[in-house]
C-alpha cells in the first residue's frame, strides 16, 4: 500500500469522527419558522382575485385590500372593493420576485396592511415574499416557494418520511431518456415490451398544465419538446387520486375535507365513496404528517395523494390555497359551511382555537354528495351549448352554468385550460353521483 | 308578496317555488358584486319553474326585482335599452341558461311595460314596442304548430319553454300592435323587390295566424291582401285552387274571364312584386292558346308591349322553359325584364339562348334542382334560365342571403344592369366549364384554381344565377385580395375595377390608412367625397355606374359592428329636394336602424325598388371608402366647414370610437 493512501485512510478515521461528534452536539434537518403574529388592526391583503374571498371577508367584517391584475380595477372600483392593481410578471425568476416584491411591500404598508393571503397558485410566492417583509423573515419566502417548486416540494416530503415515487430533475430529453429507462431497469421491466410510464411535469404549474406521461421511448419524441424544460420526472403512482382539503390552525389540522376525483380533470366529489371514506384516519394520519413535514402553521394545504390497492398512501403534491375545480362549492353544499370564510379565519396567524369553536362541522356530518363536472370546449370553435337532453332530468342534477359563449374562438390553453361551464350534482348515494360525473366525459357541451 | 297570491298557485310544485324564492332572496341580499355568484342558482330554480304551467306567472311578481336583485348582472342583459328583439329568438332556442336569462329578461320587460316596475333607461313605451317586436318576429312561437316536422328538428325543451313565454306575453299585453309592426316588416322587406321571397312567405303564412284574433280591422286587410298574393287573388283560383284543378278551369273560361285572371294577378304582381302559382299557370296557358293576352297577364306598359311584340317568339320559349309554378317569381322577372327593354341588347337573346340547352356539370345540376322540390318534372335548365329572367329583370333584388359575400352579389348586380352579355358569358363558364377566369395585372385567375374564398360553407338560400357564381366569385374576390395585401393602401383599390371590371372609377380613397388602422384625415376625406359625388360641388357630373363602396355597419346605438359593401346607384333630390344617395345594399334587409337617427330607408324618398337611401351627409358619415374619377373633381374647399365637421361628428361619435384618429 502506497504511503499517502495509509496516511489517508487514517485522516479518514479521525475526521469521520469529528464529523460525528460535531453532528450529535448540532440540530440538523428542516429549520424551523418563527410563526410570529400579526397586528391585528391592519388590514389583510388578498393577492388574487376571488369573489367568494372578498365576499367572506366583507361577512366577517374584516378590514382588507385586494391586490390583483388591473383588469379586475374597473369592477373594484365600480363595487367599492378596496383594491389595488399590480401586474404580475408571470415570468419572472423567485429571485427577481423576492426583489420585486420590496416595492409592493413598502405601498401596501403604506395602506395599513400586514399580511398577505394568496389566492391563485401563480401568487403564493408573492404572498410568501410579501409576508417575509411584513414579519421580517427572509424564510418566509423560501417557505412558499416549497409549494411551488415541485421538486424541492418532493425532496422536502422524502426527507420527512412521506411516500413519493421516485423522482428526478430533467433538463432533457436524453435525461428523461435515462430516467425512464434507470426506472424500468429497477422494476426488472427494461427488456419488457411494456415498460412502466414516468410522468413529466412543470415545475412551479397548476392543475395538469406541462404535465405529460411518458409510456415509450417514442413518447419522448413525439410528446416533449424544449418547452417541457427543465422539468420533474417521477416514477409513475398507481391507484384512485384524492385531494385533500386541510385547514390548519396552530400547526392542527382543524378540518379535513376529502375529494374523490372521479374523472381526473374533469369531475370530482364531496365526501368521497365510502371505500375511500373508510381510510379517513389514515389520510388523516398522512395530511398532519405533511403540516409537520412542511412545518406548517396556519392556513389551508391542498394535498393530492394516490390510494394503492393495499390502502396506502402515496403523496403527489402539495397547493398552500385554495383549491380548483369548485371543491369548496361542494363542501359547502353538502357540510353547510363557508369554507371562504374558514379560509381567512386560518390565513391568520392570530386566530385563535376559540374563535374556530363551531366554524367546523364534523367530519361525518355531510348531508349527501356533491359533485361537480368541469365542461371544457373540445374544438377550437363553438357556436352553442349542446345540453345532453337527460341531464336536467338526472336524479342527481343540481345545475349547470353553460351560456351560449358570446365569442366563438377559444383561446388555446395549456393542460386542462378554463373550463366554460360547471355542471353540478347532488344525491345522498354517491353512486347517483359519480355516475354522471363519468359518463359526461365525451359528450361535447358545445356545439 | 301576499299570502292570498301564494295561494293561487297551488298548482305549482311548492319545492319549485321555495328553491326560487331562496335562491332569489339570497343573490337580493348578496353584497353587489358578488350577485353573480349567485346566478346559477336563481336560473336553475327559475328554469325548473318554467317547466310549470303557471310557471311564468309566478315568476313574474318577482320580475320587478329582477334588476336590482342582481339577475343580469354582468351579462348581455344587464343594460335592458341596448337590447335587440330580432335577438331574442335565437337566443331563447339556445340550449343552456342563456334561454333562461333570455325569458327572465323578457319578463322584466312585461313589468316595465305594464308599469309595474320603473326603469332609468327604458320607458314604459320602449318596453311595450320591444315586446311587440319580439312578438311580430315570433309569430310562429306565438300561434305554434304542432307538426311533426317541429318535433323531429329537436330542441323540444326550449320550444316548450319559449310558447310559454309568448303564451304569457299574449295573455299580458294585445296582439292588436304586433300586427301593425308584423305588416310594417313585411311591407319593407316587400319594397325592396327581392328576388328570393321565402321570407317574406313565411312572415306572410305567420301574419295570417292573427286573422283570427281580434286585430285592427286596415290590418287584417292588408294581411289578407299579402295572404291573396301568394295563395291566388283572383276569381278563378278561388273556384278552383289545386293547380291541376285551375288549368283544367282555365281551359273552359271565357276571354272575359281570361282577362279579368290576367288583370288580377297582374295588378297583386305589381303592386307585391310577390307571385302565385296560378299567375305562372295562366301565364303559360295564355302562351299557348292566347299570347294576346299575355301582356295583360304581366301587367306591361306600352314600352314593355313594344318589347314584347318585338321579341314574341324568344318570350314565347322563355315562358315554356322557365315559367313554372315552382318559380313563379319569375313572372315578375320577365316583367321587369321587358320594361327594361334588355332583350334588344345584342348579346343577351343569344346568351340566354344558349343556356337551355347547355350541358352543365353534374353537381351544378344537384345544386339546381335541390332548390326546389322534388318531383316537379323540371329540368336544372329550366331553374337556371329562370334565375336568369329574374336576375335580368331584378338587378336590384339580387341579395347575398345568409353568406357574407356583398361584394359577389353588387357585381351580379352591376352586371345585370350594365354588362348583361357580360353575365352570359360568366354563366356557362361557371355552370359548364367549372371555372372562371379574370385577368390581373397581366396575370389570369382561374376559379378552379383556387380553394378558398370568403365563404367556408355557401348558406344555399340563394337565387340560382348567385348560386352557380358566388363559389367561384367568392374564391376569384379573396385571390385579388391577397394579390393586393401589403402595397400600403386598401386593396379594394385594386381588387374593385378588376373584380367589376371598366366601370369602376380608378380614382380610390378610404378613411382608413391602410399602414396603421387609424382614421387619418377625415375632414379630407369626406371633402373628397362630397366634391366628387355632391352635384352641388362636383360640376354636375353624374353618376353613370354604380360606384363600390365600403362603409361602416353599425348597430342601434352607433356602435360598430363590422364592415360592409353597397354600391351607390344614384345621387339626387328626394320628393323633398333634400340630395340624398340612394344605394343598393345586397343584405336585402329591411329598415335598419344604424344609430344617431341614421336609419336607411327603401321606401318613402324616391327610392326605386331595391334601393335603400339616406341624406347625403348621414351616408358621408357612415363612409369608408369610395372610388372616383380623377377628372371629375369639383371644388373640395367649397364645401362648407359646418357641414364637414357634422359628418365627422356623427363618424367619430359612432364607429369611429373603435378607431384611432390621426390628423395628417
Amino acid at each position: 500500500m502506497p504511503l499517502n493512501d495509509l496516511a489517508q485512510d487514517l485522516s479518514f478515521k479521525m475526521n469521520d469522527q469529528q464529523d460525528r461528534k460535531y453532528l450529535q452536539s448540532q440540530t440538523t434537518g428542516p429549520k424551523k419558522l418563527e410563526h410570529k403574529k400579526r397586528n391585528r388592526e391592519k388590514k389583510i391583503a388578498l393577492i388574487g382575485w376571488s369573489i367568494p374571498s372578498i365576499e367572506a371577508l366583507d361577512r366577517m367584517g374584516r378590514k382588507y385590500l385586494v391586490v390583483s391584475l388591473p383588469e379586475f380595477g374597473e369592477y373594484a372600483s365600480k363595487h367599492n372593493i378596496p383594491f389595488f392593481e399590480w401586474e404580475f410578471d408571470r415570468n419572472l425568476s423567485y429571485e427577481d420576485i423576492y426583489e420585486q416584491s420590496q416595492e409592493l411591500f413598502k405601498k401596501l404598508t403604506e395602506l395599513d396592511v400586514d399580511h398577505a393571503v394568496p389566492i391563485f397558485e401563480e401568487t403564493v410566492e408573492w404572498a410568501g415574499a410579501l409576508n417575509s417583509h411584513f414579519r421580517n423573515d427572509r424564510r418566509l419566502f423560501d417557505h412558499s416557494i416549497l409549494f411551488r417548486d415541485k421538486a424541492m416540494m418532493k425532496r422536502r416530503a422524502h426527507i420527512g418520511g412521506l411516500r413519493v415515487g421516485v423522482f428526478e430533475e430533467g433538463q432533457s430529453k436524453e435525461d428523461v431518456r435515462r430516467f425512464f429507462r434507470q426506472v424500468n431497469q429497477s422494476l426488472l421491466r427494461h427488456h419488457q415490451e411494456d415498460p412502466d410510464p414516468i410522468h413529466v411535469k412543470a415545475f412551479n404549474k397548476a392543475g395538469a398544465a406541462g404535465h405529460r406521461i411518458i409510456r415509450s421511448e417514442t413518447d419522448i419524441d413525439q410528446k416533449l419538446s424544449d418547452q417541457n424544460f427543465p422539468c420533474l420526472m417521477e416514477s409513475h403512482l398507481e391507484g384512485v387520486e384524492i385531494s385533500c382539503e386541510a385547514f390548519v390552525q396552530g400547526g392542527k389540522v382543524q378540518f379535513l375535507n376529502i375529494t374523490e376525483y372521479v374523472v381526473f380533470g374533469y369531475s370530482m366529489m364531496v365526501p368521497p365513496s365510502p371505500e375511500i371514506e373508510a381510510l379517513r384516519p389514515a389520510v388523516r394520519e398522512e395530511v398532519q404528517k405533511i403540516v409537520d413535514v412542511f412545518d406548517i402553521d396556519h392556513g389551508i394545504i391542498h394535498p393530492e395523494f394516490f390510494i394503492a390497492n393495499d390502502g396506502t398512501l402515496y403523496f403527489g403534491e402539495v397547493a398552500y390555497r385554495i383549491p380548483g375545480g369548485h371543491i369548496f362549492d361542494l363542501m359547502k353544499k353538502t357540510y353547510g359551511f363557508n369554507p371562504y370564510e374558514a379560509h381567512i379565519l386560518c390565513c391568520d396567524p392570530n386566530t385563535t382555537e376559540e374563535e374556530l369553536d363551531g366554524v367546523f362541522p364534523e367530519e361525518n356530518d355531510f348531508t349527501g354528495h356533491a359533485g361537480s363536472f368541469l365542461v371544457y370546449p373540445k374544438s377550437p370553435y363553438i357556436g352553442g351549448v349542446n345540453v345532453p337532453p337527460d341531464l336536467e332530468d338526472h336524479p342527481s342534477f343540481e345545475k349547470h352554468t353553460l351560456f351560449k359563449p358570446g365569442v366563438s374562438k377559444i383561446q388555446e390553453q395549456e393542460g386542462y385550460g378554463n373550463h366554460l361551464g360547471t355542471v353540478f350534482f347532488y344525491n345522498e348515494l354517491s353512486d347517483h353521483v359519480k355516475q354522471p360525473l363519468t359518463d359526461y366525459v365525451d359528450h361535447d357541451f358545445f356545439m | 308578496m301576499t299570502t292570498e297570491e301564494e295561494t293561487n298557485h297551488t298548482e305549482i310544485d311548492a319545492t319549485k317555488t321555495e328553491a326560487f324564492k331562496q335562491a332569489f332572496i339570497t343573490m337580493e341580499e348578496a353584497f353587489p358584486y358578488a350577485k353573480k355568484m349567485y346566478q346559477p342558482d336563481v336560473l336553475q330554480a327559475s328554469a325548473k319553474l318554467m317547466e310549470e304551467p303557471e310557471g311564468m306567472k309566478f315568476l313574474y311578481q318577482y320580475a320587478g326585482r329582477f334588476d336590482a336583485a342582481g339577475v343580469f348582472e354582468g351579462g348581455p342583459w344587464a343594460e335592458p335599452a341596448k337590447l335587440e328583439p330580432r335577438l331574442v329568438s335565437g337566443s331563447l332556442m339556445a340550449t343552456g341558461m342563456t334561454a333562461i336569462v333570455e325569458i327572465l329578461s323578457e319578463l322584466r320587460m312585461v313589468s316595465i311595460a305594464k308599469g309595474d316596475h320603473e326603469n332609468e333607461t327604458v320607458s314604459k313605451e320602449m318596453a311595450k314596442e320591444f315586446l311587440d317586436s319580439v312578438m311580430a318576429l315570433n309569430v310562429d312561437i306565438l300561434f305554434p304548430e304542432e307538426t311533426e316536422a317541429a318535433r323531429i328538428e329537436g330542441k323540444e325543451k326550449e320550444k316548450n319553454r319559449a310558447e310559454k313565454l309568448f303564451q304569457f306575453l299574449a295573455d299580458e299585453l294585445s296582439l292588436t300592435s304586433i300586427s301593425g309592426t308584423l305588416i310594417e316588416e313585411i311591407d319593407e322587406l316587400v319594397a325592396q323587390r327581392p328576388i328570393m321571397v321565402n321570407r317574406i312567405a313565411s312572415m306572410i303564412q305567420d301574419a295570417q295566424q292573427l286573422l283570427e284574433n281580434p286585430i285592427d280591422a286596415q290590418d287584417k286587410k292588408a294581411i289578407k291582401r299579402y295572404v291573396q298574393a301568394i295563395s291566388g287573388p283572383s276569381k278563378l283560383c278561388k273556384e278552383a285552387n289545386e293547380p291541376c284543378d285551375y288549368r283544367k278551369r282555365l281551359k273552359e273560361a271565357t276571354e272575359k274571364e281570361l282577362k279579368e285572371e290576367a288583370r288580377t294577378f297582374a295588378k297583386s304582381m305589381h303592386a307585391t312584386g310577390l307571385v302565385c302559382d296560378h299567375h305562372a299557370i295562366l301565364v303559360r296557358y295564355l302562351n299557348r292558346e292566347k299570347s294576346e293576352l299575355l301582356a295583360m297577364a304581366l301587367g306591361l306598359s306600352k314600352k314593355g308591349v313594344a318589347n314584347l311584340e318585338e321579341h314574341i317568339s324568344t318570350v314565347s320559349d322563355l315562358i315554356k322553359v322557365a315559367i313554372h309554378p315552382p318559380m313563379r317569381q319569375s313572372v315578375y322577372g320577365l316583367a321587369l325584364l321587358l320594361e327594361r327593354g334588355i332583350l334588344s341588347t345584342n348579346p343577351v337573346i343569344p346568351g340566354l339562348r344558349r343556356l337551355i340547352e347547355l350541358d352543365l356539370q353534374p353537381e351544378i345540376r344537384r345544386l339546381l334542382l335541390s332548390s326546389i322540390n322534388k318531383d316537379e318534372g323540371i329540368t336544372a335548365n329550366d331553374i337556371l334560365v329562370s334565375g336568369v329572367i329574374s336576375v335580368l329583370g331584378q338587378p336590384l333584388g339580387i341579395g347575398q342571403g345568409m353568406n357574407p359575400t356583398c361584394q359577389t352579389a353588387r357585381g351580379i348586380s352591376l352586371w345585370s344592369l350594365h354588362a348583361p352579355g357580360y353575365l352570359l358569358e360568366l354563366i356557362p363558364r361557371a355552370v359548364r366549364d367549372g371555372d372562371i377566369d379574370i385577368m390581373f395585372e397581366g396575370q389570369a385567375i382561374h376559379s378552379k384554381n383556387l380553394r378558398e374564398g370568403l365563404v367556408d360553407d355557401l348558406h344555399e338560400e340563394l337565387d340560382p344565377v348567385s348560386l352557380v357564381l358566388v363559389p367561384h366569385l367568392d374564391r376569384i374576390y379573396g385571390e385579388l385580395v391577397r394579390r393586393s395585401e401589403f402595397r400600403g393602401e386598401d386593396v379594394h383599390k385594386w381588387v374593385n375595377p378588376a373584380f367589376y371590371g371598366n366601370w369602376v372609377n380608378k380614382g380610390f380613397s378610404s378613411a382608413i390608412d391602410a399602414m396603421t388602422g387609424s382614421i387619418a384625415d377625415f375632414s379630407g376625406f369626406v371633402r373628397l367625397f362630397y366634391s366628387t359625388h355632391h352635384p352641388e360641388f362636383n360640376e354636375g357630373h353624374e353618376l353613370i355606374y354604380p360606384n363600390p363602396v365600403g362603409i361602416f355597419i353599425t348597430n342601434t346605438f352607433g356602435e360598430m359592428l363590422g364592415l360592409h359593401a353597397v354600391s351607390i346607384q344614384r345621387i339626387a333630390k328626394d320628393p323633398d329636394g333634400e340630395y340624398r344617395i340612394y344605394f343598393y345594399n345586397p343584405n336585402n334587409d329591411s329598415s335598419q336602424v344604424w344609430g344617431q337617427g341614421i336609419t336607411p330607408t327603401v321606401t318613402g324618398h324616391g327610392e326605386i325598388p331595391g334601393e335603400s337611401s339616406l341624406p347625403f351627409h348621414e351616408f358621408a358619415a357612415r363612409l369608408y371608402a369610395f372610388h372616383y374619377n380623377p377628372y371629375e373633381q369639383g371644388d373640395a374647399y367649397a364645401v362648407e366647414k359646418e357641414m364637414v365637421q357634422k359628418v365627422e361628428q356623427l363618424a367619430r361619435e359612432s364607429w369611429g370610437e373603435k378607431y384611432t384618429w390621426v390628423d395628417l
